[in-house]
């Protein structure tokens, strides 16, 4: 595969290896990801990506079998070092999940939740604040701004995955790990939040796991493509769609067999 | 390559590659028999080399609608989206071929009634042949993804400008030997120039395959021919 490491990555994997009990998910992953960019990853079901996606911030923790090796490091700080608290991380690392999962709480609880347990901000005037933002950033103010006292949960799917986007960067996080965020949307709401994604770019590092190629297409600066647990290619997503090196990536992107 | 889990989709670009190939053996036998109904001075066959051109044009205009349709519907990527490129490009090339052996027939048709310049209508039809067996090999290249052959004929373009440059001489020395030969050698001239541009399309679809294959325009400069451009007159030239 082409090098493509890079002097100050926000992201740097080295010889990462996961398992699930006797399962190898992921082989020897090695790869760097820059800071304010999105960068994809495919691959078919089953090929590793989320499972890596989920090693950047540790959610693979909470799974007894799961035994994560290697190196991962965001800022050069290694994230698996012992003084590192997990859910500090969580707060720097934001996710959305594929299925939008607001909390049973007002919209404004939702967004307000993560601030609060991290002691972002020290008054109401201040939490008020934060909320807005993260609504504005997620796209969502204008809709929400008259009922913040409304169930979450009484959202439109797209308006729900926005609220949840709005939760994860309300803990001013610099990284975002998005996990087939739209497989649940329509084609309106999809658009939308790819248009946000394009947005929340300017401030953090975006990593998104899609099962749609044009997906990856269309809001991807960076793509990799991930085959049995291996890391296929990595590469400028232009390329990865025009010509890729490795026939396997063009297998899958052109959707063929083999 | 393999095959497309959609095995419609495999067929729809199987169908326009066929429309292609269909194409390319109807615009090979436009070249020759306008070359030949030249050389025999047979105007029925100059005629149905005309009346063959609609039939090239509207199969570009199926081709162009296909790789449309698929593009639309199929979100065509990489080696797929090249080889619509491709097509489109060839196409294209191949109706401006046809366009050029109509035109020869039509001079054709002109030509029957005036004398015949020695050796010229020979001349262009080993032109014509060469070009229609670039043409040949060109398709070839198409088919089997073949970017050695498609170098190949790429190369030989040379050939057919350094026959034209000769025929652009022959016919300046014909013209000067007696302005009656005027007309009949200036309607001549258009008719190998024509050749000569076939010649220059058929190098660029070739161009077209290798981009199809490695996904790259070949860099290298070939030779270039044709220097016609740069003839004053006949002392100078020699």
């Amino acid at each position: 595969m082409k090098d493509n490491t890079m002097t100050n990555p926000k992201i740097s994997a080295k010889g990462v290896q996961v398992h699930y009990g006797d399962t190898h998910a992921i082989k020897d992953v090695n790869v760097e990801i820059a800071d304010k960019t999105v960068t994809a990853f495919i691959g078919p079901s089953g090929c590793g990506k989320s499972t890596f996606l989920r090693c950047i911030n540790r959610m693979n923790d909470t799974i007894d079998i799961c035994r994560v090796t290697g190196d991962i490091r965001i800022d050069g700080e290694d994230i698996y070092d012992a003084k590192v608290d997990p859910v500090q991380l969580r707060a720097k690392v934001g996710m959305v999940f594929q299925k939008p999962n607001p909390f049973p709480k007002s919209i404004y609880d939702n967004v307000a939740y993560g601030p609060k347990i991290h002691g972002l901000a020290r008054n109401k005037a201040e939490l008020d604040e934060i909320v807005e933002k993260s609504l504005r950033k997620a796209a969502l103010w204008n809709e929400a701004k008259d009922r913040l006292q409304a169930p979450g949960t009484g959202l439109s799917g797209g308006q729900q995955q926005r609220l949840c986007i709005a939760r994860a960067i309300a803990t001013a996080p610099e990284i975002l790990l998005m996990d087939e965020p739209c497989s649940a949307l329509d084609p309106i709401a999809t658009a939308q939040v790819e248009e946000l994604i394009d947005e929340l770019q300017k401030s953090f590092s975006v990593v998104i796991v899609t099962h749609s190629m044009q997906q990856a297409a269309r809001v991807s600066q960076k793509t990799a493509f991930f085959h049995l647990g291996n890391l296929v290619e990595f590469d400028d997503t232009d390329k990865i769609f025009t010509n890729p090196e490795d026939p396997r990536t063009e297998s899958y992107i052109s959707g063929r067999i083999g | 390559m393999s095959q497309h889990i959609s095995s419609a989709y495999d067929r729809d670009l199987e169908h326009i590659q066929t429309l292609v190939m269909k194409m390319g053996g109807m615009v090979e036998a436009a070249i020759m028999s306008a070359a030949k109904s030249l050389e025999t001075r047979d105007t029925a066959l100059a005629e149905k080399v005309r009346a063959a051109d609609k039939q090239i044009d509207a199969i570009e205009l199926q081709i162009n609608e296909e790789a449309a349709r698929t593009i639309a519907l199929r979100a065509p990527v990489s080696k797929d989206l090249r080889a619509i490129l491709t097509v489109l490009r060839i196409a294209a090339s191949l109706e401006r071929i046809g366009d050029y052996a109509k035109n020869m027939a039509k001079r054709t048709g002109t030509l029957v009634d005036m004398p015949q310049i020695d050796g010229s209508d020979a001349a262009l039809r080993r032109m014509a042949r060469e070009v229609q067996a670039m043409l040949k090999d060109m398709l070839d290249a198409y088919l089997r993804r073949d970017v050695k052959l498609a170098e190949d004929v790429r190369q030989r373009d040379h050939e057919v400008d350094q026959m034209y440059n000769a025929l652009f001489r022959e016919f300046l020395t014909f013209m000067m030997e007696d302005p009656r030969n005027i007309t009949t050698c200036m309607h001549l001239h258009f008719m190998a120039k024509n050749v000569e541009r076939m010649g220059d399309l058929v190098t660029n679809m070739a161009e077209q395959v290798i981009y199809l294959v490695t996904g790259e325009m070949p860099e290298e400069a070939r030779q270039k021919g044709d220097k016609t451009s740069f003839i004053t007159d006949l002392d100078e030239s020699k």
